[in-house]
């Protein structure tokens, strides 16, 4: 780095700031659900894993844990093939109109998601399907494809195009281009996409709430509703569940494609 | 056919010909020049479920909420947003969620910027990886559980009030207010920040700082003259990624707020949940997609798209 001590003093009590910024309530949370007492407090009543052993007992925890997972499991598999087909159209092909295509693919980000929640919410109504759990997991795959498509775009940017040409040039018929070469390049960014689709439908809120009922009701919606009433440190033990989901999904990533590609310039 | 080409032409190839030639039966080559519309239709139909919901949306402002029935009326008038106009609460709610959008914009672009700076710049890998986990960390753990971490040290009952009330001290209000709101918020939104300044600043050469510096100029002076300006386009495009997140949001307000703070998300939520007037909750919402797109266009227009450019296939950046 250029430059003197005073800007390296600067710089750096600004990054501590919002490192320590950022992690404390990771670092709260981890240290609360191991706590022994009734209510979270510092400093704490000793240490005890009570907490999680409670959360084995909790049906209403387990069913809730079990409807993310399987609402994510949607999300990720209607995402796959929609948003690789997406992106490899986007990127690859000659098509009228692509700005106007790109916009309208991006406005998932662009729609509020309590615009897109609530409205949803009325067009599942009238259909009649509102109060079953799979439209929530199609309703998560809407309000997240541009991160399929994003992640997808990148590998197929990544692919040179004379690679499929000369595949047809050697005879091969369109599909085996695409299943031979096409497909095995752009696997990259499909399971990177995969993998940001799994992790943010299992911690997205807003337009769960929307669609779920008291039935039905999934994790983060039950997080919600719970911490309006009184803060117990089970809780805790249940958002742990989630810092694991994230340390794991952090991990993948960082294997899968490295996580300085985010540093890349522009 | 003897047994021994049987095994030449294997089954996985045999497969492939019936597949190849189905396609060719469902996709003939003369629409071949079509494939990438047929590519994109299943995308286009799953975001159309989004613009169906924006219909209704658009409808049911339309229409006014007859209090005898309790259910809207046939007739469509622009009475709900008459009542928006009307009634200070939503002028309010409106200007206080304006406010802090433009309060969190500006504080997470001020801290985003050091960070992006440093995490680029650093010569040590290790530490570039651990900036980067601690920015990726909250954005996979979510926003309810990151709100609830709060809940636990910022709360009446949380670990700075025991600590205090333990030493003897007063309690501090430190949550159920605006500034706990702001500060979720730019929590919340600093890894979006980060990420969005780090390609502008990825682009600006060491060589150019050194050249500054080489003419005399100290760091302040290169940051203002030299690096700011070069990254402006990462301060384009994360400004209007935070500044459209913050304005929308419910759950940090909902959370942090406690009800006194409330956005222009809760608003539209209560008139759906609590006063059950669908027809005043949608033209609230059509508003905030009007205010949101309005001020993102503007911003286009006026400085361009910044890191949010899309790129077409021959790399150029378009617009």
């Amino acid at each position: 780095m250029t430059g003197g001590r005073s800007k390296a003093a600067v710089l750096w009590s600004i990054v501590i700031l919002c490192v320590v910024t950022l992690s404390l309530p990771t670092l709260i949370i981890i240290g609360a659900s191991f706590t022994a007492g009734d209510i979270i407090q510092f400093p704490p009543d000793g240490l005890s894993l009570r907490w999680y052993e409670r959360l084995w007992t909790l049906d209403s925890f387990q069913a809730a844990l079990v409807r993310s997972f399987y609402v994510s499991v949607i999300c990720t598999v209607i995402s796959i093939p929609i948003g690789t087909l997406a992106a490899i159209a986007t990127v690859r092909y000659r098509l009228r109109a692509r700005r106007t295509i790109q916009v309208y693919l991006l406005l998932p980000f662009t729609v509020p998601l309590v615009v897109s929640g609530i409205g949803m919410m009325l067009f599942f109504g009238e259909i009649r399907i509102l109060g079953q759990l799979w439209p929530v997991g199609v309703a998560l795959c809407v309000i997240n494809l541009p991160f399929m498509i994003w992640a997808v775009s990148a590998s197929v940017n990544g692919l040179d195009p004379e690679l499929e040409n000369a595949a047809a040039n050697c005879g091969a018929p369109p599909v085996q281009v695409f299943l031979t070469v096409t497909l095995p390049a752009v696997t990259p960014g499909v399971i990177t996409g995969g993998l940001l689709m799994f992790v943010l439908a299992f911690n997205e809120f807003l337009v769960s709430l929307f669609l779920v009922d008291s039935r039905i009701v999934t994790l983060p919606v039950q997080i919600y509703n719970n911490i309006r009433s009184v803060i117990t440190p089970d809780l805790a033990a249940v958002s742990v569940v989630y810092i694991l989901f994230a340390v794991a999904a952090v991990w993948l990533l960082d294997r899968i494609v490295g996580l300085e590609i985010f540093l890349r310039s522009k | 056919m003897t047994p021994s080409t049987h095994r030449r032409y294997t089954l996985t190839w045999r497969l492939l010909d019936g597949i190849e030639r189905a396609a060719a039966v469902v996709w003939p080559r003369r629409l071949h020049a079509h494939t990438g519309y047929l590519l994109l239709t299943p995308a286009v139909l799953l975001v159309g479920l989004l613009v169906i919901g924006l219909g209704y949306m658009a409808e049911y402002s339309l229409r006014e909420l007859d209090l005898a029935t309790y259910r809207l009326v046939e007739d469509y008038s622009l009475t709900n947003y008459q009542t928006l106009i009307d009634r200070p609460v939503y002028t309010r709610v409106f200007l206080r969620t304006l406010w802090a959008a433009i309060l969190v914009t500006a504080i997470s672009l001020a801290l985003a910027f050091p960070y992006a700076y440093v995490m680029v710049r650093t010569g040590s890998a290790r530490l570039r990886k651990l900036l980067l986990i601690a920015l990726f960390l909250p954005f996979f753990i979510g926003q309810v559980v990151r709100a609830y971490g709060w809940l636990i040290v910022l709360g009446n009952e949380g670990l700075i009030n025991t600590a205090l009330t333990g030493l003897g001290l007063p309690r501090l209000d430190l949550i159920y207010n605006y500034p706990a709101v702001i500060f979720g918020l730019t929590q919340y939104m600093l890894p979006f920040a980060v990420l969005m300044i780090v390609p502008a600043v990825a682009a600006i050469g060491e060589d150019v700082e050194l050249a500054s510096e080489g003419l005399g100029a100290n760091w302040l002076q290169t940051f203002r003259h030299v690096v700011l300006p070069m990254a402006k386009p990462g301060f384009i495009g994360a400004g209007v990624v935070v500044f459209t997140l913050t304005l929308t949001d419910f759950a940090m307000p909902e959370i942090l707020g406690g009800g006194t703070s409330d956005f222009i998300a809760s608003s539209i939520y209560d008139s759906f949940f609590q006063i059950s007037d669908f027809g005043l909750g949608a033209a609230i919402a059509l508003v905030l997609v009007a205010i949101g797109s309005l001020l993102a266009i503007a911003i286009f227009i006026l400085v361009g798209t910044g890191t949010l450019g899309v790129t077409d296939e021959r790399g150029r950046r378009a617009g």
